[in-house]
């Protein structure tokens, strides 16, 4: 008698706990599905946070080229001109008198804030490929010993004095290939039995670095006095910013990003270890040399131009997958035109900020993100906000 | 889908990992992929993925040779499912179930198709993960990303599915949910499943063969009924075991029975009364300690007399739902007599086997050891009205020893070894 209504008492409990379960499967179900729902407009969101990303940089490069110690935006010394007479110069004419506000606009400004983006969409775009093929957040652009190798080379040519040679691009030259030397060399070493081994790449290349740092600070003891022409080159500047040097970072900066985009998809899988990559279809290992080279390359031309910009190639990746998720199709296009917004943005401070002084670049990008990325870090830690 | 596996060869440099082995999987098949560690199931796995590269002509999906496929057709032949999956990027699950659509997005340049993210949709909902969909991956328990890596794997579309160990970080309710999932998925969906899987009861649960693989060669194929004998076990695993029915599911179920090494065999012979599983955990701890142990007299089919043959204790063993014969009782009492010592274990004593009882009175009066293991009130062990309790008292009174458990009647014991 007790053992039946025991029995039967749990049985009524059993069957009203699977219905609770049951109903509160189907409200989370419920709840869920709208969350998935919004998933299936993914693409045309990816279009419209693209388009908004691109009119941040045709503003950001705007305002930029109208900032400067001469120009409608800045401190207003040695000239404050007005809005009207700038936009006279960047059309191209205006009296006589003006010529000289055209050649400020045409042959400074302009290309430097054009070569500014392009630095700073190789650097972004080689670093969120760098961080996909390392499977590491903390993987930037150098971390194959890009900067030490172009670092070497320019010290040496600077040093060596090459500069009659080919004129402006003696430094540049040197430091484009040695930085390739040295990654090649890396790779090299992270290569066992034709295979990459990213944890070897990774040690091989800080390493390399280390080991190239002593020569740079061995030919800076030596330079002494020359050693402040090096200064700006390796906190990284965009100063002697040209016509030339834009079409030549152009191409690497523009057909690298878009290789890196095109295997988006790819990296995502790689993101998941390279075993699954490899089961999905992804061949990881030529991925990975593709990736590794196109990304070479495009740094390569970023530093030989500019210097050792930090930050840009590290930080703007955090930021874009902060706000857009991991998914390389998003990432690596939003990486590439918000690391050109920033340090164009970047390089009008290092401009303006402080009165008749030309900061390194490398200064403000590090004294901007760092904060800004703490505190994107933060907040989405603590879950707040969309991030 | 047909695979077929011919003289598979690999090693890693000098080391032989696969060993000629021979095989084939029919279309529908769940396979079982079992062996000790390091007997080669993982690296089997990577052959059939291409992961490891396997010798020309060895693997054949439905009669073309695995190495002339392209990446992205073996990717559409098989899917896999590892232990565990971890990123440190903020991957949603849509994100990764998408992934499975690489090997069919043709375009770098087009995003998904409509047919992408149906196929998507219907992977998550096969899985009952689709509530999960907009989660990120890294924040999901364990069980959930594995359910939201086999809904990649289906949306593959492969012919096969492939897991390696999916339940290992699981918890046993997780287990077996996803181990009833991809039941379903073979027996609903008719997907083809290998699967490598280290517990030999899911094994042979939910696989129609089992693969056992030993030191790279492959020991055995066949229905779960035919590979798990107490043989082959004792012989890949070395481990005894004790191989039953599953009540329920009547799926066989092994379960590991002496320790592997006998510590000292010494010979002390003891015989054990008993009946209706009391005996096992005696037997048990006497065969572990180096006794010869014997039994009886039980009836055939009580767990006794199963118990018995897994231990290989010698026992005498009366017709099922029979009263102990005189025959029977004979036998007992002669195999006491070659006994240093006679254990009654505390089983339910019935009109059919009181005589159990009774022969424990006779070896005491015959002046033998008697140790009796004292029943707990419940559950109730005399169904003769009272007339066991007072003869397990009488032999008490009469100088037979009373223990607590199987453990205590070592100690006992202990003066009887020679």
């Amino acid at each position: 008698m007790t053992a039946w209504s025991s029995w039967q008492r749990s049985c009524i409990r059993n069957y009203s706990a699977e219905e609770r379960n049951m109903s509160d499967d189907k409200v989370r179900r419920v709840s869920g599905s709208e969350d998935a729902e919004r998933l299936g407009n993914a693409r045309k969101k990816r279009a419209l946070y693209i388009m908004a990303l691109l009119a941040l940089l045709v503003t950001v490069s705007f305002i930029s080229i109208l900032t400067g110690t001469i120009g409608p935006i800045g401190p207003g010394k040695p000239e404050k001109i007005s809005f009207g007479d700038a936009f006279d110069a960047l059309l191209g004419h205006g009296g006589s008198d003006s010529d000289y506000l055209v050649a400020i606009f045409w042959e400074i400004r302009i290309p430097r804030v054009i070569l500014g983006g392009l630095i700073g969409a190789s650097l972004a775009c080689a670093g969120a490929a760098m961080q996909a093929v390392f499977r590491n957040p903390m993987a930037d652009p150098f971390i194959i010993g890009v900067s030490s190798g172009a670092a070497l080379g320019a010290a040496s040519a600077g040093l060596i004095g090459f500069t009659v040679v080919v004129g402006d691009f003696t430094a540049p030259m040197f430091a484009f290939f040695t930085a390739l030397v040295t990654v090649f060399v890396v790779y090299r070493m992270g290569l066992v039995r034709g295979k990459m081994y990213v944890e070897t790449l990774l040690l091989s290349g800080v390493a390399v670095a280390a080991f190239l740092g002593a020569l740079v600070s061995f030919l800076i003891y030596f330079a002494r006095e020359d050693y402040h022409e090096l200064i700006p080159w390796l906190l990284g500047a965009l100063t002697d910013a040209q016509w030339s040097y834009v079409a030549i970072i152009a191409i690497p900066a523009i057909v690298g990003s878009f290789i890196i985009f095109l295997y988006g998809r790819e990296l995502n899988a790689l993101l998941l270890g390279e075993e699954t990559a490899h089961n999905l279809g992804a061949n990881p290992e030529s991925l990975k040399k593709l990736m590794l080279g196109v990304a070479a390359l495009m740094t390569a031309g970023a530093v030989a131009f500019a210097g050792i910009i930090g930050f840009v190639g590290l930080i703007v990746p955090h930021m874009m997958r902060l706000l857009f998720g991991a998914d390389h199709r998003m990432l690596v296009p939003a990486s590439t035109l918000f690391g050109a917004s920033f340090l164009i943005f970047a390089d009008s401070l290092a401009r303006t900020v402080v009165p008749g002084e030309e900061l390194p670049v490398g200064i403000i990008t590090a004294l901007c993100g760092g904060p800004f990325f703490l505190y994107l870090l933060r907040r989405s830690r603590t879950g707040g906000g969309s991030a | 889908m047909k695979l077929e596996v011919r003289n598979l060869s690999f090693s890693f440099g000098e080391t032989k990992v696969l060993k000629d082995i021979t095989f084939e999987v029919c279309e529908g098949e769940s396979i079982g992929l079992m062996g000790p560690n390091g007997s080669g199931k993982t690296t089997l796995l990577r052959c059939l993925t291409r992961y490891l590269p396997a010798e020309a002509k060895a693997l054949l999906v439905d009669m073309k040779p695995l190495h002339t496929m392209t990446d992205r057709e073996l990717a559409r032949t098989f899917a896999v499912v590892p232990q565990s999956t971890a990123t440190d990027f903020p991957f949603t699950a849509y994100d990764v179930v998408m992934m499975g659509r690489i090997p069919h997005m043709s375009g770098r340049m087009g995003g998904e198709s409509r047919k992408d993210e149906e196929m998507v949709r219907s992977a998550f909902e096969r899985t009952g993960s689709w509530h999960l969909a907009a989660r990120h991956f890294s924040e999901l328990s364990g069980g959930e990303r594995q359910r939201v890596i086999i809904a990649r794997a289906l949306a593959q579309e492969p012919k096969a599915l492939l897991l390696d160990e999916p339940t290992v970080y699981l918890d046993i309710s997780g287990q077996f949910e996803m181990m009833d999932l991809i039941r379903r998925l073979n027996k609903e969906e008719g997907i083809t499943i290998i699967a490598v899987l280290h517990d030999i009861n899911m094994a042979a649960r939910y696989s129609d063969r089992i693969a056992l693989l030993s030191e790279g060669r492959l020991e055995a194929i066949g229905p779960p009924e035919e590979v798990l004998t107490q043989e082959t076990i004792q012989s890949v695993y070395g481990i005894n075991v004790a191989v039953r029915r599953d009540p329920f599911s009547h799926a066989v179920y092994v379960m590991p029975s002496v320790r592997r090494a006998v510590a000292s065999r010494h010979g002390t012979r003891v015989h054990i009364l008993c009946g209706g599983g009391t005996g096992g955990p005696v037997m048990k701890v006497l065969a572990e300690q180096g006794y010869a142990v014997s039994a009886g007299v039980v009836n055939i089919l009580d767990s006794d007399y199963e118990n018995a043959n897994d231990l290989r204790v010698p026992v005498v063993a009366e017709v099922p739902f029979s009263q102990i014969s005189q025959e029977s009782h004979a036998e007992n009492m002669r195999m006491i007599d070659e006994c240093a010592a006679v254990i009654v274990s505390p089983f339910p004593v019935g009109p059919g086997n009181f005589r159990n009882l009774e022969a424990a009175k006779e070896a005491l009066a015959r002046g033998m050891r008697v140790l009796a293991i004292r029943p707990t009130n419940s559950p109730e062990i005399d169904f003769v009205g009272g007339k066991a309790n007072a003869l397990i008292k009488e032999l008490i009174s009469h100088g037979a020893i009373e223990v607590k458990n199987a453990d205590e009647i070592i100690h006992h014991l202990s003066p009887v070894r020679v």
